[in-house]
């Protein structure tokens, strides 16, 4: 593992605020990250894992010849 | 799809020091984007690298996307040789990390991780702030929602430099 010379693994972060992201955040719905905020780590990692089994059911679903 | 819960519970019952990033980490401080994956970035020293081989071992690590059949072994001796690894396992999809760009290695984002509790387990994930330096780092268009909603989340908790 090394650093190249003259340089930082941790690059200065810069605080400007980025337009494109600006622009992407708009769209954000706050409402679910409000309610995500309210449960416990363990709660939104377990909802994750159920999300996630639900999404490999879709997909399996969609691959099911018809 | 990786079952998270076993996953990180075998790393964290063999000893493996490791820092959860990239999706899961994202879940962890309350994003609500489904990530099918698990991205870790483990210590480097030799006993870790130890760890790690014989925690996944039995769960069959295989390159992901690779053809079937490559002579691949795994072992203390390929992570020692390699850094970064996008594995397929018995468990699920699992990137391994040495280093991540705008972040650097384990020690380096030590300092910017929290400690949750899962079942137990108490578990490290990088902070909320690195996560989101890290994410700009990569610079992949893919990443520009995930860094509006994780940039969203810090307003949402009100501290603009939440780790």
């Amino acid at each position: 593992m090394s650093v190249p010379a003259g340089r930082s693994w941790v690059e200065p972060a810069t605080g400007e605020p980025d337009p494109v992201i600006e622009a992407y955040k708009k769209d954000v719905d706050r409402t679910l990250l409000r309610a995500n905020l309210a449960r416990s780590v363990e709660e939104r990692l377990r909802n994750l894992a159920r999300l996630q089994r639900f999404a490999e059911t879709l997909r399996r679903a969609g691959r099911a010849p018809r | 799809m990786i079952d998270l819960e076993r996953t990180l519970q075998d790393l964290h019952r063999a000893g493996v020091e490791f820092i959860i990033v990239g999706g899961v980490a994202a879940a962890v401080h309350g994003a609500t984007r489904v990530t099918q994956d698990l991205d870790i970035v483990y210590a480097r020293t030799p006993e870790n690298i130890a760890r790690l081989a014989a925690a996944l071992a039995p769960h069959r690590p295989y390159l992901r996307g690779a053809p079937p059949g490559l002579p691949f072994r795994w072992d203390a001796e390929t992570i020692r040789r390699g850094l970064n690894f996008t594995l397929t396992t018995a468990l699920g999809d699992l990137d391994l990390l040495g280093e991540i760009a705008g972040g650097g290695g384990y020690p380096e984002l030590l300092p910017h991780t929290r400690v949750f509790t899962l079942a137990g387990a108490e578990l490290r994930c990088l902070g909320l702030a690195r996560l989101i330096h890290v994410k700009r780092a990569a610079g992949r268009p893919r990443d520009l929602e995930a860094i509006a909603e994780l940039e969203a989340l810090r307003e949402e908790r009100g501290d603009p430099d939440a780790g």
